[in-house]
């Protein structure tokens, strides 16, 4: 996890237990936040905390970097400083869990990986079903790769937010 | 592996464009419908491919000159017994499709390897009134639309397909230009599995019927996840009616697992005869 400290203001950054951020958030109420919440909660967040005042996803980015944020107070400054690190972030007014990309993303890794164990197909020829199948830009395990941890935690947080099977990591994934 | 004379059953888009891709490598192709008014739309196709592509430089010169003398369309009593390969790509009717694929296995010589385009049924159970013989070398050959443009072709084995078959048949795809998948016998293979949720999950966010939220899922979803095009604009343009019957088809395949739970949303666009493009109003309006 990492912070950027500026005037009033704090960027949090990377992965971390949703404990972690929530001690961050306590640790400064006078701090107006901005957080990457990737995957965690972020209607649980906003209304336990009234400091946090923006959320982005920026734990599934590409080397195309854009990410997904929402602002609960829009700030400029933050907006600079996020694209002054090279991302490009493009506005959502959603704030479910996982928001839109990350979300949807790790529901087709998830259903990849249920098809891999069940010998459907090897990874490579579900990567490449996908990409030449339906166009895909990279296929599933080649998103994951190196996310497997933030795929696991947004389907339990989802799972745990839900009740829902269709959000049960499969055992690859744990 | 040598496939010089391939049989196409079905002469609808699939077929066409899986018939036009094989006599644009050079290869003789029948195509087979029963319907007149279907094989003269077979034939104005690929007439207008071959001078598409060939305006795009894209085709062989010779071939370009020979191409439609290659493709035969045909009727069923004009069947020849040595095809190489043949390819049905019919109406999804199981019961349809399995007394075709007694005829052929009748019909053909032996050598002749008998596949199915389909896209929902086990390739097991569409070759289960076939001789031992013939299940050897029976398997699932799964295209995407358009045939001619979309580079995979899911190779699919069943418990009775020749394994060294269907690794034949993935080299000799590959080497034709295409991006083959090897794939076992289970419902909705690979791709039709895995996609299911790149609708459903942003169904669930979108919750609510609200053309706003599903015009910023599928802005979302080009701009940050790179995809051509998103999932509600998809399904519009698919028939949200296909996709629906395909996720019920996939989940029930799958006894109603809840990773596959069609949503109410969808059903109820359906029930409302919002079908996308097609009916001028799916998730979108169109005027």
């Amino acid at each position: 996890m990492n912070n950027i400290y500026m005037d009033g203001v704090i960027i949090n950054f990377g992965f971390s237990s949703k404990e972690e951020k929530k001690k961050l958030l306590h640790a400064h109420p006078d701090k107006s936040i901005y957080m990457d919440l990737t995957c965690y909660n972020p209607t649980e967040f906003y209304q336990e905390f009234p400091n946090l005042k923006g959320i982005f996803s920026a734990l599934f980015a590409d080397e195309s970097k854009r990410i997904e944020i929402h602002f609960k107070e829009e700030n400029q400054v933050v907006l600079d400083h996020l694209v002054e690190l090279g991302f490009k972030p493009i506005k959502t007014t959603f704030t479910s869990c996982g928001f839109i990309f990350p979300r949807t993303i790790s529901q087709i890794i998830n259903e990849a990986y249920y098809a891999l164990e069940e010998g459907v197909a090897t990874k490579e020829d579900i990567n490449r079903a996908m990409k030449f199948g339906v166009n895909y830009p990279k296929g599933p395990f080649e998103w994951s790769e190196g996310k497997e941890e933030y795929v696991k935690t947004l389907l339990l947080e989802l799972l745990a937010l839900t009740n829902d099977e269709r959000y049960k990591p499969n055992k690859a994934l744990l | 592996m040598n496939i010089n004379k391939v049989l196409i059953i079905g002469a609808g888009t699939m077929g066409s464009g899986i018939a036009w891709w094989f006599s644009s490598l050079g290869i003789q192709v029948h195509l087979q419908d029963e319907s007149d008014e279907q094989l003269l739309k077979a034939k104005e196709y690929c007439t207008s491919q071959t001078l598409k592509w060939a305006a795009k430089n894209q085709l062989d010169q010779r071939i370009t000159q020979d191409i439609l003398n290659l493709t035969k369309f045909i009727k069923k009593n004009e069947w020849d017994k040595d095809y190489d390969l043949v390819i049905e790509a019919i109406i999804e009717n199981l019961e349809i499709k399995k007394g075709l694929f007694r005829a052929l296995d009748e019909f053909m010589d032996q050598k002749t390897i008998i596949a199915s385009n389909t896209s929902s049924f086990p390739i097991a159970l569409l070759g289960e009134d076939l001789t031992p013989e013939r299940q050897t070398n029976f398997l699932g050959l799964h295209f995407f639309n358009p045939a001619p443009v979309m580079k995979l072709v899911e190779v699919i084995s069943s418990v009775h397909t020749d394994k060294t078959l269907a690794r034949d048949l993935y080299s000799w795809f590959e080497a034709k230009g295409k991006a083959p998948a090897l794939c076992k016998d289970s419902p909705g293979f690979i791709v039709n599995r895995v996609a299911r949720n790149f609708y459903g999950e942003p169904l669930r966010i979108a919750q609510t019927d609200d053309e706003q939220k599903f015009k910023e899922i599928d802005h979302i979803l080009k701009e940050v996840g790179g995809f051509k095009m998103g999932p509600f604009e998809l399904m519009d343009l698919i028939g949200v009616d296909v996709n629906y019957s395909v996720t019920c088809s996939v989940w029930n395949a799958y006894g109603q697992n809840p990773r596959f739970t069609p949503h109410k949303l969808q059903e109820d666009l359906v029930k409302e005869k919002r079908l996308g493009r097609k009916t001028k109003r799916g998730f979108y309006r169109y005027e």
